[in-house]
C-alpha cells in the first residue's frame, strides 16, 4: 500500500512517545501488542496490526531488561514490524524477520545514549552545589526528549525511504560493533559498582563483599536471600556489641549474654 | 566525588538538625508522579540517580530551609542508583522519612544502597517474569488467531496499570510510614544503623558483582587437535565470575587513581568493541 505522508508522521510521533514510555512512565503502551493496535490504525488494517503486534509480543515477552543486560529493542522492533507487516502485506513471521536487525541496532545505539548522559552527571554536580534545582528538572526532560527524538528518527527513516534500503544500512554495520557495543553494555555496571565501594568500602566490610560474591557464584543465592542473610549478621553485630555505642571494638557483650 | 569550589561535600551531618513534620500526603503523592521519570536521564556512571532527585527533590527542597544542607542532600543523591522502577517508591518513602528526621548522609546512603538490591530483585520477579507475561500473554491471545479482538491490548493496559499503580502509590505510602515508625524508636542508635546497613549494601553488592556483570571470554585456543576454551577450561575452573569481579577491581582502582568514571565508560566501550572485533568476547 501507499503510505500518506501523514501517516508516516503519526507512526513517527507515536515512536516518540513509545521512546519515552519504555524508560520512563512504564505505562507499557510500549509493547508491540499495544503499538500493534495503534499503528494498525493509523495505516487502516487494525486486522493486520493486531496479528503482528501479538506475534512480536511473544517474541519480546522473553527479552526484558533483567540485570542491566540489554536485548534487542523491541520497542522499535514493533514499531518498525507491525508498519512493514502492513505497508507490504508480509505475514507476522516476516514481520518479526526484518523486525529483528532494527531491533538489535536501535539497542546498540541506545547504549551509546546511556554513555553520553554521563558527563553531564558532572555538570548536574555542580547543579548541586548552587542548588539549582531547575536544571536538575530540565535535564530529565532533555534526556526523555533525547530518548523519544531517537525511536522517532530510527522509525521515520525506514518508513520514509523504505525497508530493503534501510535493511540495507543497517547490515551494512559490521556485526562486530554492535555486539561490541553489547558486550560494552554488560560490563558497565561494573563502574557503578566500583564507585559504591569507592565510596562505602572500608576494611572492616571487605569480607561481606566477597561472602556476598561467593554465594551468588557458587551457590547460585538470590539477591534477596542474600540481602536477608546479610541482615541476620548485622542485627547479630547490632545486639551483640553493644548498643548504647557506636564502636564495635567494646567487648561488653559478656554480661549482657543470657539474659532469657 | 565533586570538585568543588564552594565547600560543601556530601556525607556530613545537616547544619541545621531541627525537625519539623513538612511532608503532607500531598507530597507523597507528588512524588510518585515524578518517579515515573526515574530513568529519564539514565546513564552508564550513575544509573538512575538524577531521575532519582528529581523525584524526591520537592521534598528535599521542603525539608531543608538551609541552602548549604539542601546543596549537601542534592550532592549524595546524586551518587550511584539503581534499583527497579516501580518498587523504588518504598525506598522513596523511607529516605524522605530520614530526610525529615535530619538523619546523618551516611546512614541515608546505607540504607538507600542496602535496599536497592533486593528490591530489584524482587520487582525483576514480581514485575517483568509474573505481571508482564500474564498480562501481556492474556492480551496478546485475544489479539491473535482468526478474529483478533480490539480489547486485547486494552485489556492488557488495563489490567497492567491497576497492579503498576497500586505497587507505587501503596509502596511509596509504607515506606513513609515505615520509616517514621523506625526511625522514632532507632533515635540514638543512627551509627549502629549505618554500620549494619553497610554489612547488608556491601554483601548485596558483592552479589551484585557476580549476577549483574555479565563478561564472558569467547576465546578458543587450537593446540593441533586440542582446543581449549579459555571460559569454561579456565577461568571457570578457577573461580565462575572470576572475570567479573577482576574488572570491577580494576575499575575500582583506577577510580582510586582518580580517573574520571566517563574515562573509565569509554575505556569499557573500546575494551567491548575492540575485544569482539578480534574475537576474544
Amino acid at each position: 500500500m501507499e503510505v500518506t505522508l501523514t501517516q508516516t508522521l503519526l507512526v513517527t510521533l507515536w515512536a516518540f512517545i513509545i521512546g519515552i514510555d519504555q524508560f520512563n512512565g512504564l505505562l507499557h503502551i510500549h509493547r508491540p501488542l499495544v503499538t500493534g493496535l495503534v499503528v494498525g490504525w493509523i495505516l487502516g488494517d487494525i486486522q493486520t496490526g493486531l496479528i503482528t503486534g501479538a506475534t512480536l509480543e511473544l517474541v519480546a515477552m522473553g527479552m526484558v531488561p533483567l540485570a542491566g543486560a540489554q536485548p534487542p529493542n523491541m520497542v522499535i522492533g514493533g514499531v518498525i514490524g507491525v508498519s512493514f507487516a502492513i505497508i507490504s502485506h508480509l505475514p507476522p513471521e516476516a514481520a518479526v524477520a526484518i523486525a529483528i536487525p532494527f531491533a538489535i541496532a536501535a539497542q546498540g545505539c541506545v547504549t551509546l545514549i546511556f554513555t553520553a548522559f554521563s558527563p553531564l552527571m558532572h555538570k548536574a554536580d555542580r547543579w548541586c552545589v548552587q542548588c539549582n534545582t531547575g536544571a536538575i528538572a530540565m535535564l530529565n526532560y532533555a534526556g526523555m526528549a533525547t530518548h523519544g527524538a531517537f525511536f522517532a528518527l530510527v522509525t521515520f527513516l525506514p518508513i520514509y525511504f523504505g525497508a530493503s534500503s534501510a535493511q540495507a544500512i543497517v547490515e551494512s554495520v559490521p556485526a562486530w560493533i554492535l555486539g561490541g557495543l553489547g558486550t560494552a553494555g554488560g560490563m558497565m555496571p561494573a563502574i557503578g559498582f566500583a564507585m559504591l565501594l569507592k565510596i562505602m568500602l572500608k576494611k572492616e566490610y571487605i569480607a561481606f563483599m566477597l561472602a556476598g560474591f561467593i554465594l551468588v557464584t557458587y551457590f547460585g543465592i538470590s539477591i534477596l536471600g542474600l540481602a536477608v542473610l546479610g541482615a541476620c549478621v548485622a542485627m547479630y553485630d547490632f545486639y551483640a556489641n553493644g548498643s548504647d555505642r557506636g564502636g564495635r571494638n567494646i567487648k561488653q557483650g559478656v554480661q549482657q549474654n543470657g539474659g532469657i | 566525588m565533586v570538585e568543588s569550589d564552594v565547600n560543601v561535600a556530601a556525607g556530613a551531618e545537616y547544619e541545621d538538625r531541627s525537625v519539623r513534620a513538612v511532608i503532607a500526603p500531598g507530597d507523597l503523592v507528588t512524588m510518585v508522579w515524578r518517579s515515573l521519570f526515574l530513568q529519564a536521564s539514565f546513564n552508564y556512571e550513575r544509573m538512575q540517580a538524577c531521575g532519582w532527585l528529581y523525584g524526591i527533590l520537592p521534598a528535599l527542597k521542603k525539608i531543608h530551609v538551609n541552602k548549604r544542607d539542601l546543596s549537601s542532600s542534592m550532592l549524595m543523591h546524586m551518587e550511584f542508583f539503581n534499583t527497579h522502577p516501580f518498587l523504588v517508591n518504598f525506598i522513596m518513602g523511607l529516605v524522605v522519612a530520614m530526610e525529615e528526621s535530619k538523619k546523618d548522609q551516611s546512614t541515608i546512603r546505607a540504607i538507600k544502597v542496602a535496599t536497592m538490591g533486593p528490591l530489584g530483585g524482587i520487582g525483576d520477579a514480581l514485575c517483568w517474569l509474573t505481571l508482564l507475561p500474564i498480562t501481556a500473554g492474556l492480551g496478546a491471545s485475544m489479539a491473535m488467531g482468526a478474529d483478533p479482538n480490539p480489547a486485547g491490548p486494552i485489556v492488557f493496559l488495563v489490567l497492567f496499570n491497576a497492579v503498576h499503580f497500586s505497587l507505587r502509590f501503596g509502596l511509596m505510602r509504607y515506606g513513609y510510614h515505615t520509616g517514621v515508625r523506625a526511625i522514632a524508636t532507632m533515635k540514638e542508635k543512627t551509627k549502629q544503623i549505618s554500620h549494619g546497613a553497610s554489612i547488608i549494601g556491601l554483601t548485596v553488592v558483592g552479589g551484585l558483582i557476580a549476577s549483574m556483570i555479565k563478561l564472558k571470554i569467547a576465546w578458543v585456543i587450537v593446540v593441533g587437535q586440542a582446543s581449549i576454551a579459555l571460559q569454561e577450561k579456565v577461568f571457570d575452573a578457577i573461580m565462575p565470575n572470576m572475570l567479573p569481579l577482576a574488572y570491577t577491581m580494576f575499575m575500582y582502582y583506577l577510580l582510586k587513581k582518580n580517573y574520571s568514571p566517563v574515562k573509565l565508560i569509554l575505556l569499557t566501550i573500546v575494551i567491548g568493541v575492540a575485544g569482539k572485533g578480534i574475537g576474544i568476547f
